[in-house]
C-alpha cells in the first residue's frame, strides 16, 4: 500500500532529500530549494489521488499540521497533507515570533523529537534573546523575532523534501467514517476524507485534523462579520464541523482570539520609542545547531512604547461599534485585546512592542494592540500613541471566533476516543499559540502514523515534558479559555528545563516513538554519555575543604566544614564555574568544556531534581496503570458513589494517574478502581535500519 | 470484567516491577541518580508512623513505624546503639526522646525487618502505656526522627497491599477502610478548621497562595509585562513574616486551643421531637432548657460525658425547620454544620408523627433521614413512645428492626424512661466501635500530622530566602512546596487557582 509512485509525491526526488544528512553543519549551509519548481507538480491534478490509499492524511498546513505531517512521515507512514493554499504553509498568522517563557520549552521539546519549528526558528530568526536570563535556567525562555518569509520558506522546503510526504492543495468537504459499531471500542472508525471540488474520496487509516480557527470560524471587524478563519482565506467547509458534531456527536465550544493591525514602518517615528536590543550572541533553538542563520550583528531591534489616556478614550467611545468585544465568547485572559485590557484595568499605561516583520518587510507588528473596532477608529487609536502619531495602517486588526472540540474527548495520544484513527491537534483542541500547536501536531502526527501502521500509540507523561503537561491538562481537565503554556503549569519545573530537553525526549523519540532520525539520536547519545562521564569525573574529585581552598583561592569555602567535598558539590557554589574547575583539574575535566554551561546547571539543580524523583516515580507508576476505555462505570460492582461514577463516566480517564488528578475522586475510589486496571507494559520495539534510514515493515 | 478481576492480585506487583526495571533506562534519570547507588526497596521511600491501637480507656497503646528509616527510629528511641534486637522478639526498653534523651516511658519494642512484616517493609512496634500524655510524647518524638512523618489515611494498609501482603478479599475491604479513615480525618479537620486554629491556617494558606501567584507571575510574565520588581520585594516581606509566624507557632506549646477529644455525638431532628430532653437524660442533669414550645433550643449545647468508659462529646442542636426568625435560622445552620462534623448522629423523631402502618413508617423515616444527614453514621431514636398505643408500640419495635435502608432504631420515652436502657446499650456499642478505630477522635495524631506539615512548610520558606537572589525558579520551588505542605491541612491548591490570582492581580497582555 502506498508504495507505487503517484506522480505527486516527492519521495523520488533525491536532490531535495535532506532526511539523511540533518546535522548541524549541513543544516544551515543548505540552500533552500527553488520552491516554485517544486510547487507545480504538487498541485497537479487531483484526479491522480482518487481511490488512493494513504496511511495518514493531515488536514491543515499551520503549525500543528506541518509538524503532524512531518512527524507522521518520519515515523514511516505514507502521508498526505491537504491545505487550502500551498503558499500559506508555514505562515505566521499572528505575531512574527517564536518561543518565550514556557513556550520556549515547548520549542526545545519539539526539536528534541526532531520536529521542524526549532530549526525553522534558527533559520528565520532575526532577533534572538533568552528571556528570564536572571531568573534561573529552569525558567529561561528562548525566544526569537522571525522573518515571516524565511520561516515559510524553511517549512515548505522541509516538507517538500520529506520522504513519504505528499502535499495537496485543496479543501476538505467531509470526513469519512464508518457507521457506529457498538461492539468495537471507539464505535466509529475513520476511513478517509472527501474533497470539496468534486466527489473525490481519498482513503486513509488515520486522519489528523488541524483546522485552527477555521472550524465554523467568523471574522469580526467593527460591526461587520464574515465567515472565515484567517483574513484573505476562504472559510472551511461546513461539512467538516457537521460530521464532527452530528455524526460523531462531539461536544464543541466557542472561543475567540484577535490580531492587531499591521503598521507601515516608515510612518512610525521610532526615535520616540525605547530601543530594545537582542542578545549579542544569539542562542539557537535546535539541539543540532551551533549557530543561527542570522549573523549576530545583522539582528534587528524591537521597540517599546506605551498606551496613553487617549487610547482608553477611543476604546470607550467606540464600544457600541465593536461586535466582537460585546459578545461573551471566551477570549484568553493573558492575551487580551487592547479593548479588554483598558476595560479591565482602566487608568493604566499598557506596554506596546513594535516588532519587525522581517528583514525586507516594510511593516511593524504592534504586539499588545490586538483590536476589532472599525478600521477608521483603529487608525484613530494607534495615533494616540506618540511614536505612531502619523502612522498608517497596512492591514486592520480583526477578531476571530471559532469552534473547538472539547479536548476531554481525546486520549493522551490526541485520538478522538469515540472514533478510531481520528486525531486532533492545535487550536481545534482549544489551545492558542504556535508552540502549543506545533507540540500537539507532532504528537498527534506520530501517533496517527503509529495507529495506521498497527503499532501501539504512545503517551508523554507530565513528569517528563511540557508537551506531556499540555496534553494531560487538555485531555483530563479540558479548557474554558484558550489554553496557553506557562511554566507555572509544570509541577516538575526544576526537572523539565530547556537545557535538558534532548536528554528527556530524544532517546524516547527514537526508541519508543520512531519520530527521531538516527543522526540526531547518535548525537544525543554522545552528549548524554559525555555529560554522564563529566558528572562522574566531578564526583571523583574528592578533596578536603583546605585542599579546595588552595586550588580555588577566590571561592569563599567555609572553614568550619571539615568534611570532604566533591567537584560536584563545589560546582553548586554560586561563584564556581565549570571553567574554573577545569582549569584547576585540566587532566580530568578539560575534555568536557563544550558542556560547561549544562554541567553547571545539572550540578545546581541535582539536589532538587532528586527530591522530585520520588513523586515523579509515584505518578509514573500510576500512569502505567491504564483504565479500559469501554468500562461501564455505572454498573461496576464496587463501592463507588454516584458522584464518582458520574465523573469517571464523563471524563473517562485513560490511566489511574489521570483519575487520581480529577476533582472529586477520593483515595478510596482510586483503590477500588485498582481491580480494573490494566498494566501497560512499555514495549520497546526493535527498529530496523537500512542505510541510515528506517525501513518499515509492511503492516499488511 | 471478571477475568480482569481474577488477575488483579498480580497487577500491582507487576506495576512495581515495571517501574523498577525501567528505572535506570531513561538517560535523564540516570543523570540525576548518580549519587544514590542502591535502588530503594520500594519507590515510596518515606517512613511513616501512627498509633495503631484504639483510643479511649486502654492499658497499652501500640505505635507502628514502617519504612526504611524504621531502624533509625529504633536505634535512637530505644537505645540500640550497637546492633539491632533479634527480629520479632519483644524486649522491654526505656523509650527516650532523641532530642532531649528524656525517658518518655518503659515499654516493649519489636523489630520486624523486611519483608517479614505487616507492610512488607522494615517495621517497628512500640507497645507503650495508654495514657494520652505518653502517646503524644512518643508520637512527637517519632516526628523528630529524620525521614519520619505521620501516616496518611490508609497508608499502612496501602503499603501492605503494594508489597503483596494482602489477599484478594482483603483488597476488596481496603477501599472501604480507606473511605472510613479519610472520612474520619475529614470530619476531624472540619472540626478544627471551624475553630481559631483553622482560621489561622486558612489565613496562612491565603497569604502563601498570593506569594506564590506573585512569584509565578514574575517568572511567567515580567519579561513582557509591567510587573515591577516591587512585587518580589513584597513577597520577600510576606515570606519572612510567614516563616517567623509558623516557627513561633511551632514553638508555642500552648498552641492556642486544645483539641477536644472524644467521639462527637450530635443530637438532631425536627423541632419539638425531644432532643434536649434526651440530652438531659443522657447527662443526668438539666444541661439544656426543655419546654413544649417548638424551637426552644437555638444554639448548640455541648456536654462532655463518660459513656461506659469512653469519652463522648454530646451536642444538642436547634430543631430543623424553615424559619423566618434570623436567630433560629442561624441555629439551624449551626445544627447542620455539627451534623456534618459528627462521628455519630442521633436522629430524634416524635413517634406520634409516624404513620401507623409499618411500611409507610419506614418510608417516612428514610425520607426524614435523608433530609437531616448525608453521610455520617447515625441511630434513629423514636421518642415519646409513651404517646403510642401499646399494640402499635410493640409492632413498631419488632418490625422496624432490620428494615433495609434504616440504621438501628430505638423506641424510647424520655418522659417514662421506657426503652432508655436498651438505647444506652446500643449507643455504648456504637461508641465502642468508633473508639476501636485509632483515627476516631484522636487529637494527638492530627496534631502530630499538622506539626509535620507545618515544619515542612517553614523549611520550604527558608529555601525561598536562600535562592531568592540567585535562582528564582528554585526560590519559587520553595514557595510551591510550602503551599503544598500547608494544603495538606487546609485543602489542595491547584495550578489553576494560582493562575486565577495572577490574572486578578495583574494585567497580562502578551
Amino acid at each position: 500500500m502506498g508504495h507505487e509512485s503517484n506522480g505527486v509525491s516527492n519521495r523520488d526526488t533525491p536532490s531535495f532529500n535532506f532526511y539523511s544528512d540533518r546535522c548541524a553543519s549541513h543544516m544551515l549551509r543548505k540552500k533552500l530549494p527553488f520552491l516554485h519548481s517544486l510547487l507545480s507538480p504538487v498541485s497537479r491534478h487531483v484526479g491522480h489521488l482518487a481511490g488512493h490509499q494513504y496511511d495518514v492524511i493531515v488536514v491543515g498546513g499551520g503549525h500543528a499540521g506541518t509538524e503532524a505531517a512531518a512527524a507522521a512521515a518520519r515515523v514511516g507512514a505514507e502521508t498526505l497533507l491537504i491545505t487550502q493554499k500551498i503558499h500559506t504553509i508555514g505562515a505566521l498568522s499572528c505575531n512574527p515570533s517564536l518561543g518565550g517563557v514556557g513556550k520556549g520549552q515547548l520549542v526545545k521539546e519539539v526539536d528534541a523529537l526532531d520536529g521542524l519549528c526549532g530549526r525553522a526558528g534558527d533559520w528565520a530568526g532575526i532577533h534572538f534573546s533568552i528571556l528570564n536570563r536572571r531568573k534561573g535556567p529552569a525558567v529561561w525562555g528562548p525566544r526569537a523575532q522571525l522573518d515571516r518569509q524565511r520561516y515559510r520558506d524553511f517549512i515548505q522546503s522541509e516538507l517538500l523534501s520529506t520522504p513519504r510526504l505528499t502535499v495537496l492543495e485543496g479543501s476538505v468537504e467531509e470526513l469519512l467514517v464508518t457507521e457506529p459499531n457498538p461492539e468495537e471500542p471507539g464505535h466509529h472508525r475513520v476511513t478517509g476524507i472527501r474533497l470539496a471540488n468534486g466527489s473525490h474520496a481519498i482513503s486513509a487509516r488515520s486522519v489528523v485534523l488541524t483546522t485552527g480557527t477555521f472550524l465554523s470560524g467568523s471574522l469580526f471587524v467593527g460591526q461587520t462579520t464574515s465567515p472565515g478563519g484567517r483574513i484573505g482565506d476562504a472559510p472551511s467547509s461546513p461539512g467538516l464541523s457537521h460530521t464532527l458534531r452530528e455524526r460523531l456527536g462531539l461536544r464543541t465550544g466557542r472561543l475567540r482570539t484577535g490580531t492587531p493591525p499591521r503598521i507601515v514602518k516608515d510612518s512610525v517615528d521610532l526615535s520616540l520609542a525605547k530601543l530594545h536590543l537582542p542578545d549579542s550572541h544569539p542562542t539557537p533553538f535546535s539541539f543540532l545547531n551551533t549557530h543561527t542563520h542570522c549573523k549576530p550583528e545583522e539582528q534587528l531591534p524591537c521597540y517599546l512604547t506605551f498606551t496613553t489616556p487617549g487610547v482608553e478614550r477611543v476604546v470607550r467611545e467606540s464600544l457600541q461599534l465593536n461586535c466582537h468585544i460585546q459578545q461573551d465568547t471566551k477570549g484568553p485572559r493573558y492575551c487580551p485585546s487592547i479593548e479588554s485590557r483598558v476595560l479591565r484595568f482602566p487608568g493604566r499605561s499598557h506596554q506596546v512592542w513594535l516588532e519587525p516583520e522581517g528583514v525586507t518587510s516594510d511593516l511593524l507588528y504592534p504586539q499588545g494592540l490586538s483590536m476589532t473596532m472599525p478600521p477608521d477608529i483603529q487608525l484613530r487609536l494607534i495615533r494616540e500613541i506618540p511614536p505612531m502619531r502619523r502612522a498608517e495602517i497596512h492591514t486592520p486588526g480583526y477578531g476571530v471566533q471559532y469552534d473547538f472540540v472539547c479536548p476531554t474527548q481525546l486520549s493522551p495520544a490526541l485520538q478522538v476516543k469515540s472514533t478510531q484513527g481520528l486525531f486532533l491537534a492545535g487550536q481545534i483542541n482549544g489551545t492558542t499559540g504556535y508552540e502549543e500547536a506545533a507540540a500537539q501536531g507532532l504528537w498527534a502526527g506520530a501517533n496517527a502514523a503509529r495507529w495506521a501502521l498497527s503499532m501501539p500509540t504512545v503517551t508523554l507523561s507530565r513528569t517528563e515534558s511540557y508537551i506531556g503537561v499540555l496534553i494531560d491538562d487538555l485531555v483530563s481537565r479540558g479548557v474554558t479559555e484558550p489554553y496557553r503554556m506557562f511554566t507555572s503549569r509544570a509541577e516538575f519545573r526544576t526537572s523539565l528545563r530547556p537545557d535538558n530537553a534532548d536528554l528527556r525526549l530524544t532517546p524516547k523519540g527514537f526508541e519508543e516513538v520512531g519520530c527521531v532520525s538516527s543522526v540526531r539520536y547518535q548525537e544525543s547519545l554522545r552528549v548524554r554519555n559525555s555529560l554522564q562521564d563529566a558528572l562522574t569525573a566531578l564526583q571523583a574529585l574528592f578533596l578536603s575543604t583546605s585542599s579546595w581552598k588552595k586550588k580555588l583561592p577566590s571561592v569563599p569555602i567555609s572553614e568550619t566544614k571539615s568534611t570532604l567535598l566533591t567537584g560536584l558539590d563545589l560546582l553548586q557554589y554560586n561563584d564556581v564555574t565549570f571553567e574554573m574547575l577545569a582549569s584547576a583539574f585540566p587532566e580530568s575535566l578539560s575534555s568536557y568544556m563544550e558542556f560547561a554551561q549544562r554541567l553547571k546547571i545539572e550540578a545546581v539543580y541535582k539536589p532538587h531534581c532528586d527530591l522530585n524523583k520520588k513523586e515523579i516515580e509515584r505518578i509514573q507508576r500510576e500512569e502505567n496503570m491504564s483504565l479500559p476505555q469501554d468500562i461501564d462505570y455505572f454498573s461496576l460492582p464496587v463501592s463507588l458513589s454516584d458522584e464518582v461514577r458520574e465523573i469517571l463516566d464523563r471524563v473517562r480517564p485513560s490511566t489511574l494517574g489521570a483519575a487520581t488528578r480529577l476533582e472529586g475522586i477520593t483515595p478510596a475510589a482510586v483503590v477500588n478502581l485498582l481491580n480494573y486496571v490494566r498494566v501497560t507494559e512499555k514495549k520497546k520495539e526493535t527498529p530496523q535500519y537500512f542505510d541510515g534510514e528506517r525501513v518499515r515493515e509492511d503492516a499488511a | 470484567m471478571l477475568p480482569l478481576r481474577s488477575v488483579c492480585g498480580g497487577i500491582w506487583r507487576a506495576a512495581v516491577h515495571t517501574v523498577r526495571t525501567s528505572r535506570g533506562a531513561p538517560p535523564y534519570r540516570l543523570l540525576s541518580s548518580t549519587c544514590d547507588g542502591a535502588p530503594a526497596a520500594l519507590a515510596d521511600a518515606d517512613t511513616i508512623f501512627a498509633l495503631s491501637s484504639g483510643h479511649g480507656r486502654c492499658g497499652v497503646a501500640v505505635v507502628r513505624v514502617s519504612g526504611p528509616a524504621s531502624a533509625t527510629a529504633l536505634r535512637c528511641m530505644a537505645g540500640f546503639t550497637q546492633r539491632l534486637p533479634p527480629p520479632r522478639t519483644a524486649l522491654l526498653r526505656s523509650i527516650t526522646d532523641p532530642r532531649s534523651t528524656e525517658v518518655l516511658d518503659r515499654g516493649l519494642v519489636l523489630w520486624f525487618p523486611a519483608p517479614r512484616s505487616f507492610s512488607g517493609e522494615d517495621s517497628v512496634e512500640f507497645h507503650i502505656h495508654g495514657g494520652p500524655a505518653v502517646i503524644t510524647a512518643v508520637l512527637q518524638a517519632l516526628g523528630s526522627v529524620p525521614g519520619l512523618r505521620p501516616a496518611e489515611a490508609g497508608e499502612f494498609t496501602r503499603r501492605a497491599f503494594q508489597a503483596g501482603k494482602l489477599g484478594l478479599t482483603e483488597v476488596e475491604g481496603l477501599g472501604d477502610l480507606i473511605h472510613a479513615e479519610t472520612e474520619a480525618q475529614r470530619r476531624q479537620a472540619l472540626r478544627q478548621m471551624s475553630g481559631e486554629l483553622g482560621r489561622l491556617y486558612q489565613d496562612w494558606s491565603d497569604r502563601l497562595k498570593r506569594c506564590l501567584a506573585h512569584v509565578e507571575a514574575f517568572i511567567d510574565f515580567s519579561e513582557d509585562e509591567l510587573i515591577e520588581d516591587g512585587v518580589l520585594n513584597r513577597v520577600d516581606v510576606s515570606v519572612r513574616d510567614l516563616q517567623a509566624e509558623i516557627e513561633r507557632h511551632l514553638k508555642d506549646e500552648r498552641r492556642g486551643e486544645r483539641l477536644r477529644g472524644g467521639v462527637q455525638v450530635v443530637i438532631a431532628g425536627a423541632t419539638n421531637a425531644g432532643k434536649s430532653s434526651l440530652l438531659n437524660k443522657l447527662c443526668q442533669r438539666p444541661a439544656a432548657i426543655v419546654s413544649p414550645i417548638a424551637g426552644t433550643t437555638r444554639d448548640v449545647v455541648e456536654t462532655a460525658l463518660d459513656l461506659g468508659g469512653f469519652p463522648v462529646l454530646l451536642s444538642d442542636t436547634a430543631g430543623l425547620r424553615d424559619s423566618s426568625d434570623l436567630v433560629e435560622r442561624e441555629g439551624v445552620r449551626r445544627a447542620l454544620e455539627r451534623v456534618e462534623q459528627a462521628d455519630l448522629t442521633l436522629v430524634v423523631v416524635d413517634s406520634a408523627h409516624l404513620p401507623s402502618e409499618v411500611d409507610r413508617a419506614a418510608a417516612f423515616l428514610r425520607e426524614h433521614l435523608s433530609s437531616v444527614i448525608r453521610i455520617s453514621r447515625c441511630l434513629l431514636v423514636l421518642n415519646k413512645a409513651d404517646l403510642l398505643p401499646e399494640k402499635q408500640r410493640q409492632k413498631l419495635d419488632m418490625e422496624l428492626r432490620g428494615v433495609s435502608g434504616l440504621p438501628a432504631v430505638c423506641l424510647i420515652s424520655c418522659q417514662t424512661n421506657e426503652g432508655l436502657k436498651d438505647f444506652l446499650t446500643v449507643l455504648h456499642s456504637s461508641v465502642k466501635t468508633l473508639c476501636g478505630d485509632p483515627l476516631f477522635g484522636a487529637p494527638t495524631l492530627t496534631q502530630a500530622r499538622h506539626r509535620a506539615h507545618l515544619q515542612r512548610c517553614a523549611a520550604a520558606l527558608a529555601q525561598y530566602q536562600r535562592y531568592r537572589d540567585t535562582d528564582l525558579a528554585l526560590a519559587a520551588e520553595g514557595v510551591r512546596v510550602a503551599v503544598t505542605s500547608l494544603g495538606r491541612i487546609t485543602g489542595r491548591v491547584g495550578a489553576e487557582e494560582i493562575l486565577d490570582i495572577i490574572f486578578k492581580d495583574f494585567c497580562i497582555g502578551k
